[in-house]
């Protein structure tokens, strides 16, 4: 198995990552408007749960692709990226528009 | 956080009469206007693909099966697929907006694009772009 495995260590530095995110930056949840920022070329991080439909996780990646944006594949389903935003919802997809104090742009990418 | 919605980019309508089509963005409304509040472009794209053209062909077939029809539309973002295909060519003073207020102007300029389309399609050049999508 060359692909690393995912740690607990590593999945805990990206919730916490994305809890200071949630608190000091700006980021949009949700399909249609993860599309919006890539479009608008406002979103810089993109992350997708696990359980995203095959379509719609390709369709992200192409969309970040033209747009050269990384896309980080988060280690849970929507139910736990939804609760590693603080949200009592669902969240399939997510775009951070800012990061705010967060290093999340620039400790992600760099582990893919 | 590269903006790929520019002149010149290959994309593919998704709703409307001429969903599956592959159109061009000629012009960019990334901020909307009064009449469209939302980021919009005016695309020409292809309505009748041109048909296989195989050596076998006399000259009056190869003509005949060269033809392509086009189209001019104003079209949502979110109605778009675009791809990582562009196409060169210089649509920007046939194909304008005033073309598509009165109907005679938009018969003139889709004579020109269809024209332009088709010299391109001759060249042999962006074989995807006149293609079908098949799906």
């Amino acid at each position: 198995m060359v692909a690393a495995k995912k740690t607990k260590k590593t999945h805990e530095s990206i919730n916490n990552r994305l809890a200071l995110v949630m608190k000091s930056g700006k980021y949009t949840l949700g399909y249609k408007t993860v599309l919006k920022s890539l479009r608008n070329s406002k979103g810089k991080l993109i992350i997708i749960a696990n359980n995203c439909p095959p379509l719609r996780k390709s369709e992200i990646e192409y969309y970040a692709m033209l747009a050269k944006v990384g896309v980080h594949h988060y280690n849970g389903n929507n139910v736990d990226l939804g609760t590693a935003c603080g949200k009592y919802f669902r969240v399939c997809c997510l775009s951070i528009i800012d990061p705010g104090d967060s290093d999340i742009i620039k400790t992600m990418p760099s582990e893919q | 956080m590269v903006k790929f919605l520019k002149p010149n980019k290959a994309v593919i309508l998704l709703q409307g009469r001429y969903a599956g089509r592959k159109a061009v963005i000629l012009r960019n409304f990334d901020d909307g206007t009064r009449d469209r509040p939302y980021g919009h472009c005016l695309v020409a794209g292809i309505k009748k693909y041109p048909s296989k053209v195989i050596k076998k062909d006399s000259a009056k077939k190869t003509a005949k099966k060269s033809r392509v029809k086009a189209f001019v539309k104003l079209v949502n973002y979110q109605h778009l697929m675009p791809t990582r295909y562009t196409l060169d060519v210089d649509l920007k003073e046939v194909a304008t907006i005033d073309a598509l207020q009165s109907k005679d102007k938009k018969v003139t300029a889709l004579k020109e694009t269809k024209k332009r389309f088709e010299e391109r399609f001759k060249t042999g050049k962006n074989r995807w772009f006149f293609t079908k999508l098949r799906f």
